[in-house]
């Protein structure tokens, strides 16, 4: 199994507003404190390289104290020049958020220059709130997403200069200096939430699918339907294909690594994923057929999510060592998830580092029978 | 009163359609929420005309209709409308967003029209003024927002909460959004072209409308279509044709009436 360390750079805070996002005012914000993070963080995902994790994750969230990264590119600029093996996966730019998306075929082909080839693009529609924050048209999402992706794709990969002529995005000259250094363009992966209509886009193209902060129950049927497409389109997907997004937290003991899920991880879901209930829904972002298999089975609110639950559904991974191995075998071995794109959460920085070094050192090891396969060998393109 | 219900096809848009009364011929637009739904408004206005109330689409029992991305869209389709049901001029009525469109129709087509009354339309970039997000709030917030009687928003309550209701409202809202999230309730070109407008035109407007107030949005319409009549309702907000439905069913009527030589 290969190791990603996934962050999202969040602001921890405890409000009493009714949304972390969109609404929060950014009163709350101190750039003192965002100085001490923004570093800390960046340490972090450095120290993973060293410790010997495949990859390092960056994402694009908006107006929240959720993740404090709108611009993912930016913090991978600074990752590829002080790390020098691990993989650079951006999950991802929020396409249709852009009103000029040439531009990410830019930046995504300099760092890949820059980092030698380490660069992974995930592309992303962005979070439903995404939509209050930037003006976009949800209704237009699904669109924009597909038109952008095609010709970020075909500018990677087509000499230019060349003509495109879109419903949104038009140009007379697609010619983007540099090109970038993978062949036949960097990796792209599609972090999602299962909608039908992105699992199989991404199955017909081979881009790896990553499941973000979902129940096991729902990861194994997205996966199976994910699976089920790849052979459709003529293919059986590989394990690397298959990404999957958990928090987890590791102490000596279960006790103890009980106690600091309780109180870290779930500030993800229950402050940081707080959200005013019209954001998660805006008009015409899912279709119709997304929506109804969402309304048949409506998944719990992240702010009303219990510790108890969450640990029973499989939304986040704690306890000892051995513990965690054991519960890592069932997405490795059940799910057979080539990959775990999970962030530990100590706390503190100190402890999160110490708590980094125990997983590398105490389970890490124990799944690295594929360590010298290359993930990103013929998937994502 | 008996109304007809029925599924037609304009210009290869299927709609579906309400119609009942007799005279001469009124065509109703509503307003968003209020797709399918006979109410006293209707009601009232069908002692003196045919009256016509089709759902947008995407809106009620209309299918929706991905080829509409813009409020001329909806325009056109309407002018599709009057021309499959053989009307050659008819009195329209426009609530809020079906203002819009009518106020859109009527800058294309004003001699199609014998009477335009716009009821707290939407629609025009009003200097001083942003329309309050509806789509960023939930259901109290936007009854607070476009009623001044709580009460009256029972009219439009969903008739339960089943997977097929909530798809609707859910649909409904992607067909709204499609024309008018960004700019938001408004088209940039809509306001320099109202002086095209020469049918007779009231302007009916609650006088608690928070959602496009009298001052400045109501005084901007009027100052944009100078021989418009105005008429207030004082116990309205933004829907006085739900919240004072035999008042404003009668100044629609009276002013159709003097607009046609007191016929």
């Amino acid at each position: 199994m290969k190791f990603y360390y996934f962050h999202l750079m969040p602001y921890p805070m405890d409000h009493a507003e009714p949304s972390s996002w969109v609404t929060l005012s950014n009163r709350y914000y101190d750039p003192a404190v965002g100085q001490r993070l923004y570093n800390q963080y960046l340490d972090q995902l450095e120290y993973a390289e060293k410790l010997g994790w495949d990859g390092v994750c960056v994402n694009e969230h908006h107006q929240n104290c959720y993740g404090t990264m709108p611009s993912p590119n930016v913090m991978a600029a600074m990752l590829a020049r002080r790390t020098s093996r691990a993989k650079i996966a951006i999950l991802g730019n929020g396409l249709p958020l852009r009103e000029n998306p040439l531009r990410v075929a830019e930046e995504i082909a300099m760092l890949d220059v820059v980092s030698g080839g380490r660069v992974i693009s995930g592309f992303v529609r962005g979070i439903s709130a995404e939509y209050f924050s930037t003006g976009m048209n949800p209704a237009h999402s699904r669109e924009r997403f597909y038109e952008a992706a095609e010709l970020i794709l075909r500018a990677w990969t087509e000499a230019g200069p060349f003509p495109f002529d879109g419903k949104f995005y038009r140009y007379h000259y697609v010619n983007p200096w540099p090109r970038p250094l993978q062949k036949p363009h960097p990796p792209v992966w599609c972090p999602s939430q299962g909608s039908s209509e992105t699992v199989e886009w991404a199955a017909k193209r081979r881009f790896p699918y990553l499941m973000v902060f979902t129940p096991i129950k729902r990861i194994a049927q997205i996966y199976g339907e994910y699976r089920e497409a790849c052979e459709r389109y003529g293919y059986t997907a590989s394990r690397y294909q298959l990404t999957v997004n958990v928090p987890i937290a590791v102490a000596e003991t279960d006790a103890k690594a009980r106690e600091l899920a309780q109180q870290h991880v779930m500030w993800v879901f229950n402050v940081g994923l707080r959200m005013h209930p019209p954001f998660w829904r805006p008009p015409g972002y899912l279709t119709e057929a997304s929506l109804r298999r969402l309304l048949a089975s409506p998944p719990r609110l992240p702010s009303e999510l219990g510790f108890e639950e969450a640990d029973r559904e499989g939304y986040l991974i704690y306890g000892s060592p051995a513990t965690v191995r054991d519960k890592l075998r069932v997405f490795s071995d059940e799910l057979r998830a080539g990959i775990l794109c999970s962030g530990l959460n100590g706390g503190s920085h100190e402890r999160t580092l110490e708590m980094m070094e125990l997983f590398a050192r105490e389970v890490m090891p124990h799944f690295r029978e594929d360590a010298h396969v290359d993930e990103t060998a013929g998937v994502g393109r | 009163m008996t109304v007809e219900r029925r599924e037609l096809s304009v210009r290869g848009t299927p709609i579906h359609l309400l119609t009942a009364g007799a005279g001469p011929p009124l065509l109703f637009l509503h307003g968003a929420g209020g797709a399918g739904r006979w109410l006293p408004f209707q009601e009232r206005l069908a002692t003196t005309f045919t009256v016509y109330a089709p759902s947008h689409p995407g809106h009620g029992g209309s299918p929706d209709a991905p080829w509409i991305e813009h409020i001329s869209d909806l325009a056109f389709h309407y002018l599709d409308l009057l021309d499959a049901l053989g009307l050659d001029r008819v009195r329209l009525v426009g609530a809020s967003f079906g203002g819009w469109i009518g106020a859109e129709l009527a800058t294309m087509a004003s001699h199609r029209l014998q009477a335009l009354v716009l009821i707290d339309p939407v629609g025009i970039k009003v200097d001083g003024w942003i329309y309050p997000f509806l789509f960023g709030m939930d259901v109290p917030e936007v009854v607070a927002t476009v009623f001044h009687d709580p009460m009256a928003a029972l009219a439009l309550a969903p008739p339960d909460q089943s997977v097929d209701t909530l798809a609707l409202q859910y649909r409904q809202g992607a067909a709204l959004a499609r024309v008018s999230w960004n700019p938001y309730l408004y088209d940039p070109l809509l306001r320099r072209r109202l002086g095209r407008i020469v049918a007779p035109t009231l302007l009916c407007w609650g006088a608690h409308d928070r959602l496009a107030p009298w001052s400045p949005c109501g005084e901007t319409w009027a100052k944009e279509i100078p021989e418009a009549s105005r008429r207030v309702f004082a116990d309205s907000g933004h829907v006085p044709h739900l919240e004072e439905p035999a008042a404003v069913a009668a100044a629609v009527i009276d002013f159709c009436r003097s607009a046609e030589g007191g016929a």
